[in-house]
């Protein structure tokens, strides 16, 4: 493998990128709602209710299980629940640069075919796998600062509205690993699923629908949290990353062995 | 320098290109022509390593490719049908990218020498989508050439130019046979064919005919002499019936006279004229156009 030919090539696809920024809109989006829920449930409705959050008896559950967290008993019960709050929400934030990165990745094969720009590159001494590596890093980096710049906007918003010591909670291993290691590695695993559709189907648009079901699994977590109570512990989030890098390994191995030129360069119009 | 050793490509139950073979040499443009379907481009794209022959084999510097795409593709210079560009960078960046992936050892110095070369230095900062479609083939052209490929192929590389674009391009291909370079174009443009190419191979699935301009020409329509009278001609083209040519076609002025081989019977034809009192104005050889040989040659393969 050259590293220079998939440089070149991410390269390429960041410069592509800065004259469409139109696609960052869906990522800034989810990630302005992930902000703002909490914001709304853990702040403002109390704030303008007059009601503390430690008087339901709904979120006394969450405050129990949050109080198992290592530093949680420390805090307030007030700033507890509101830290279990913003926390919960990690998780949809973990959405946004999937969403930002997904029509991007979707269209990676097919856009470059649908523009007639893909027959040219073969032609170059790039390999598949270079080829699909420079496609998913092109999609995945973005999302990835835009992941970041997303936490520190959330972490910001906790420690300008929310109690003292919340924004402090989503700077512990937990938070850190969901942001860190599990958004990342679902990303990529996204992305790298959506690029390896995008090499299969001879249309962007089916490329988008078959992609998009990977953002079902980690809106089963999010599900999975508010409703039944599963916490997303440090070992969970250990274990999701190591299965979605396995993921990963195995999706981009079959992505280049369904990568078929001929049909590529013969079949799609 | 490129060899064609009986080719063969079949999609599922349809052939596309059988058994077609051919070479082309450092210094000569060789031209593929036939109808559209004919698998001109699917010869192109497995010379140029992009798909894999079903039967047959591709020698590039008289060494077999198959299992070796790669180090092909990085010795041809392929210029696909459509330009290609990415709209959103600039001239500039279109070449990095691929001088980079080509893995040139200075990428930008490349990229300079070919703007230089095909004159697009001026554009070089603009995007790929605000060029004319000649300065977009001609960006195209140069991304081509930028690693210095012993074997170029070119598919159809002046089509839906203007005349002033399509002739500039044809400058270009001009000095790449100068530069020793192994060209081979298809193309549908037979005026162009028999402007630039030494060689013509005329496809249609199967290799119809292969040769020199000049003798398709002769292979497909004899040689043929026009002569020019100050009168009418038709008295003269009786006087030739009754010499013996039977190939003689009177029009106005002019007869047109058709024979097997060449030399003697110019000079017979022009004696027995004069003798005959003709008062002939001129006399010069009358030449098909190519697309004249390829409809015959084309019509003969399909009956």
């Amino acid at each position: 493998m050259s590293w220079s030919r998939v440089t070149a090539l991410l390269g390429k696809e960041l410069t592509d990128l800065r004259g469409r920024p139109g696609l960052f809109f869906p990522a800034i989006f989810t990630g302005a709602i992930a902000t703002l829920l909490p914001l709304f449930i853990g702040v403002l409705v109390p704030a303008f209710t007059g009601e503390r959050l430690s008087d339901s008896t709904d979120l006394q559950i969450a405050l129990e299980l949050y109080r198992q967290q290592p530093g949680a008993r420390a805090l307030e019960a007030e700033a507890a629940i509101q830290a279990a709050l913003f926390q919960q929400f990690l998780v949809l934030l973990v959405l946004s640069p999937v969403a930002a990165s997904m029509s991007l990745a979707a269209a990676s094969v097919v856009g470059e075919k649908q523009a007639r720009t893909l027959e040219p590159l073969l032609a170059t001494p790039i390999t598949t796998f270079e080829l699909l590596l420079g496609k998913i890093l092109g999609a995945f980096l973005p999302a990835l600062v835009l992941s970041l710049a997303c936490f520190a906007l959330y972490v910001g918003t906790a420690a300008l509205f929310a109690q003292p010591g919340v924004a402090r909670m989503l700077l512990t291993p937990r938070p850190l690993g969901v942001v860190f290691l599990m958004g990342p590695m679902a990303s990529l695993t996204a992305l790298t699923l959506a690029v390896c559709v995008s090499s299969r189907v001879n249309d962007a648009r089916s490329a988008q629908q078959l992609s998009v079901l990977v953002v079902l699994p980690i809106t089963g977590l999010l599900i999975a949290q508010i409703a039944v109570g599963f916490v997303v512990t440090v070992p969970v989030i250990l274990l999701i990353t190591g299965v979605m890098a396995a993921m990963n390994v195995a999706l981009i191995r079959l992505g280049v062995s369904l990568f078929d030129r001929e049909t590529i360069l013969t079949r799609w119009k | 320098m490129l060899l064609a050793d009986s080719l063969t490509k079949t999609f599922g139950p349809r052939v596309a290109v059988e058994r077609v073979s051919f070479d082309v040499h450092p210094g000569e443009i060789f031209a593929l022509v036939g109808p559209n379907g004919a698998g001109k481009t699917t010869t192109l794209r497995m010379l140029a390593g992009l798909i894999q022959p079903s039967a047959g084999a591709v020698r590039f510097r008289g060494q077999p490719t198959a299992g070796s795409e790669r180090t092909l593709r990085a010795g041809i210079g392929f210029l696909t049908e459509a330009p290609g560009l990415w709209d959103r960078l600039t001239v500039r960046q279109n070449l990095t990218v691929h001088a980079r992936l080509h893995g040139l050892p200075r990428p930008d110095r490349a990229v300079d020498a070919a703007m230089d070369l095909f004159g697009i230095t001026d554009r070089a900062a603009e995007p790929a989508a605000v060029l004319s479609k000649g300065l977009r083939q001609r960006v195209a052209l140069a991304r081509t050439l930028l690693h210095d490929p012993g074997a170029v192929l070119l598919d159809e590389p002046t089509s839906g130019l203007d005349p002033e674009s399509a002739r500039d391009v044809r400058e270009l291909i001009l000095r790449l046979r100068h530069e020793r370079r192994a060209v081979l174009i298809s193309t549908h443009n037979l005026d162009e064919v028999d402007r630039l190419a030494d060689r013509v191979a005329l496809l249609n699935t199967r290799l119809v005919a292969l040769d020199t301009p000049q003798s398709l020409k002769a292979r497909a329509f004899g040689t043929r002499v026009r002569v020019t009278f100050a009168g009418p001609a038709d008295p003269h083209a009786r006087t030739l019936h009754d010499a013996g040519f039977t190939d003689v076609r009177a029009d106005g002025h002019t007869v047109s006279i058709g024979f097997e081989g060449a030399g003697r019977h110019t000079s017979d034809i022009v004696r027995r004229l004069v003798a005959a009192g003709a008062d002939i104005e001129a006399v010069e050889p009358e030449e098909p156009s190519l697309e004249q040989v390829y409809l015959r040659l084309l019509k003969g393969e399909t009956s």
